[in-house]
């Protein structure tokens, strides 16, 4: 006997709790696991919460783990609003963090010239890394989903091949990795640098932009509608197209922001999949480019987690399953944050 | 069974004494949340009857048949079915009990054969399937209830009227004895009204009952032998038809009597006359490559309305599609105000103020998930206030925004709210409203009544008679015929996508434009 009813308006409140309520139940699964595989929950809690936010290390990986969170996540959030499944922000990624590389490596410049010029040539890789995706799905109808996708193995094996072949280090002998890149993106504390304050500015940014722009307005129209947004006049197809290849443009800024801030080399594992977990990123931050901030902040937390689990003893791949368990969760609570009960009057 | 005794006037006229009713709706009651769907709604439904079910939008009669064909469960009351109380679980119980639905919109499977789309309702159909068994079945199925059916044909080749009757014939063929049909003469052309008024009076004479949702008055008094007012969710009234006058019926409807205008006099003296859109030789074909209007040349002048009558999917949409500049002509040229629209885009049209009101307005001129706000600006966010180059005010779009909702009468506290969750009739308004905004020129009204109640329908066409008395052009599609020769100066009848006639006012025929909207051109002159 069916009483509840859903709400064509769910009130931000309700997504809230049931979203806190989401968080709990995650925590409670991974306790129960954790029991069953013999460890202390005491320890591990203590653990896990001393080295992420009692050590400047944990800090510092946080912000080093948040930096490229959000760009992926910017990039996702951004194509999602014009409707579309960015999957590619993995490949956009790598493919900034390998034209910043080979600005980095190949072009003598003094770095004040180099960093620049690399960010650019970072976003110009992740935009045209996307935009034969976004042309096929702006007029000719093919989905971007599986396009982008693909394009992610296509630029994994890319890079593979360089820092294997022709960019493989022959000065430390590194396995699977360029040479140093000498110019670095200048560092803000300990191993934190720019590119943190930087992609906050981004998302900023875009969430302003977005929110006050002509082009932003006919963006959401043309998502969330195509049939409409030609009644109102807008060309539906190059703003599709756009937002595809911008999506890659700031995913190719994540890249090189990676690259020449973090990792400091063209490496094989670089992309690390954060532009998968952009996605999840995204996903949380719903409709608020703001909201990307605690959004990645969340998952920058789980990637520590991670680690810390690792060290005794877990699969690596737990992070994979608790992202999992956090995104099903989540979108569950969405749902059922939807639906009332109702009270029956007499 | 104190039924019997609720409404001893209103008992079919020629019922035996004691002959008990098939269904018994006994004080239904639905709550949703600040809203009451339906209170102490009694009714009895008689075999051997058409009932009408008559109500604006919103009066509780969806819920009311949600409730009988085991969508819902009622909230208070009971049914009672041949006496006895019954509980329907889910549709397949109605079902069971011999309660079946005709829906407006059709639930066919149309790559299928009619033979094949009879079978998905038997319960009797076997693991294993043959195509003959299927065709000989339906065959069956088709003379015992009079329709007339070709089982080999796939649903998409049918016409509206014939894709009907093959689901009528699904649902009688499932062992209905209350046929329950929603709006069904919507989508028919006045020939086919006929046959399916002749198939629903022969059901009715073998012993079953109809229940007709329906908020056309003509239709009831002439189909229907009882009919229920619905108000509020509540019943207003039931009368026998061959003892009510339809004015009764639409004081019940909506609390007070309205005036069905047959006529719109001009309010002051039509000064000009030019052509304000021009059709020249134009036509269209859909994505298949099949032709969907041909060619053709029509004059829309300024104070003036034009009517364009035919039945729905002969051509209206692309007509009015071409009108506003969503679609781009194959052939000839588009002329607004003297211009060759050629290669201009919906922009354009907007901009030389040519507002356009479509046919299906939640998915074509409003986003449904966006806010009321977002959708309220969409023609307008290119000018200021609102827009700039680049830039889009949110503040201003807000204040645009409640400005619209008082002119469209709409009343709403939040404007963020996603457009789907308004009513169908609130929509409709406020498109209404923001087209009109833009009509500079002329307003491109496609079924403009569809959605909104009587006393609504009334001001919206007082509105139109406005808009051409400023001297601006109207172009009103529409299938009612009632609506086109009250307002329309000239009527266009549209059939199979060709132009069949222009005919000015004065000189309407009903049955002849009836005709021609059926695609009988030669009989109806000679």
């Amino acid at each position: 006997m069916s009483r509840r009813i859903r709400l064509p308006v769910v009130p931000p409140r309700r997504i809230f709790i049931g979203r806190a309520l989401a968080l709990c139940f995650v925590f409670l699964v991974l306790a129960f696991v954790l029991k069953v595989l013999g460890l202390p929950l005491g320890m591990v809690a203590t653990l896990v919460m001393t080295s992420t936010f009692g050590t400047e290390f944990g800090l510092e990986n946080l912000a080093l783990y948040m930096t490229p969170l959000l760009m992926t996540g910017a990039a996702v959030w951004l194509a999602l609003r014009a409707g579309l499944w960015n999957i590619g922000a993995e490949g956009q990624f790598l493919a900034g963090a390998t034209a910043a590389t080979a600005v980095g490596l190949f072009l003598p410049l003094p770095v004040i010239v180099t960093l620049p010029l690399a960010a650019v040539a970072g976003m110009i890789a992740g935009a045209c890394w996307s935009a034969v995706p976004a042309a096929g799905r702006a007029w000719l109808g093919v989905s971007e989903i599986i396009t982008t996708l693909l394009l992610n193995f296509i630029a994994s094996y890319l890079v593979y091949y360089l820092v294997t072949g022709p960019w493989a280090d022959r000065v430390t002998g590194a396995q699977v990795s360029s040479e140093r890149i000498h110019a670095a993106i200048p560092v803000l504390y300990g191993v934190v640098h720019w590119g943190g304050p930087l992609a906050l500015a981004v998302v900023t940014a875009l969430g302003l932009l977005l929110g006050r722009s002509r082009f932003g307005y006919e963006l959401t129209l043309s998502g969330s509608n195509p049939q409409a947004a030609h009644y109102a006049g807008v060309s539906v197809a190059p703003r599709l197209f756009l937002a595809l290849v911008f999506s890659g443009a700031l995913a190719g800024l994540g890249g090189m922001m990676e690259a020449l801030g973090t990792v400091h080399r063209l490496q094989g594992g670089l992309a690390h999949g954060y532009g998968y977990l952009g996605i999840v990123v995204a996903l949380l931050a719903r409709q608020s480019a703001l909201a990307l901030i605690p959004a990645a902040f969340l998952m920058a937390v789980i990637l520590n987690t991670g680690i810390v689990l690792q060290t005794l003893q877990v699969s690596a791949s737990s992070v994979l399953a608790i992202t999992g368990l956090l995104v099903f969760a989540i979108a569950v609570s969405d749902e059922l944050a939807a639906y009332v009960r109702l009270e029956t009057r007499k | 069974m104190s039924d019997f005794l609720h409404h001893p006037k209103t008992r079919p006229a020629d019922l035996p004494a004691g002959a008990p009713p098939l269904l018994t709706l006994s004080g239904i009651a639905k709550y949703f949340p600040g809203v009451v769907a339906n209170k102490d709604v009694s009714i009895d439904f008689y075999p051997g009857e058409i009932h009408a079910l008559l109500g604006e939008n919103g009066a509780g009669k969806s819920t009311l048949m949600n409730i009988v064909t085991g969508l819902y469960q009622p909230d208070e009351g009971e049914l009672i079915l041949d006496g006895y109380g019954v509980r329907f679980e889910s549709p397949e119980a109605a079902i069971a009990a011999g309660i079946g639905m005709v829906h407006q919109h059709f639930k066919l499977v149309s790559r299928f054969t009619v033979a094949e789309n009879l079978a998905l309702g038997w319960r009797e159909t076997g693991f294993r399937l043959s195509a003959s068994a299927m065709a000989r079945r339906a065959e069956a199925e088709a003379t015992r209830y009079g329709l007339d059916i070709r089982p080999a044909a796939s649903i998409d080749s049918l016409t509206s009227g014939e894709q009907q009757r093959v689901e009528i014939l699904r649902v009688l063929s499932r062992g209905a004895r209350l046929l329950i049909l929603d709006e069904p003469t919507a989508v028919l052309s006045p020939l086919e009204v006929g046959e399916l008024y002749a198939a629903l009076r022969r059901f009715r004479d073998g012993g079953g009952a109809v229940i007709l949702i329906s908020h056309k008055l003509d239709e009831i008094m002439a189909l229907a032998d009882r009919v229920t007012v619905l108000r509020h969710g509540q019943v207003s009234g039931t009368h026998l038809v061959a003892q009510t006058e339809p004015e009764t019926l639409v004081t019940e409807m909506i609390g007070r009597p309205v005036e069905q205008k047959s006529d719109y006099p001009r309010k002051r003296e039509r000064l000009v006359d030019g052509a304000v859109i021009v059709l020249d030789n134009v036509s269209c074909r859909d994505r298949a490559g099949q032709i969907r209007l041909h060619p053709l040349s029509l004059e829309i002048r300024s104070g003036e309305i034009l009517g364009i009558a035919g039945v729905t999917g002969n051509g209206q949409s692309e007509l009015s599609d071409l009108l506003a500049g969503l679609r781009s002509s194959e052939t000839g040229q588009v002329r607004v105000d003297g211009k060759d629209m050629r290669g201009r885009g919906p922009n354009a049209f907007r901009e030389s103020g040519i507002g356009y009101v479509p046919e299906d307005r939640l998915h074509k001129a409003l986003a449904p998930a966006l806010g009321v706000t977002e959708n309220a600006v969409m023609r307008l966010f290119r000018a200021g206030p609102i827009g700039g180059r680049l830039a889009y005010h949110a503040a201003e779009a807000l204040r645009f925004t409640r400005s619209l909702l008082d002119q469209a009468q709409v009343s709403l506290a939040d404007p963020s709210t996603p457009v789907r969750a308004l009513s169908g009739g609130n929509q409709q308004r406020l498109v209404l409203a923001r087209e009109r905004m833009i009509s500079h020129r002329a307003l491109v009204a496609s079924y403009p009544s569809r959605g909104l109640d009587i006393g609504a329908i009334a001001l919206m066409r007082d509105t139109l008679a406005e808009i051409r008395d400023e001297g601006r052009a109207v172009v009103l599609v529409s299938e009612d015929l009632d609506e086109l020769m009250a307002l329309s100066d000239r009527i266009a009848v549209l059939c199979g996508g060709k132009l069949m006639t222009v005919e000015p006012r004065g000189a309407y025929d009903r049955a002849r434009i009836g005709a021609l909207m059926s695609g009988r051109n030669a009989e109806a002159q000679s």
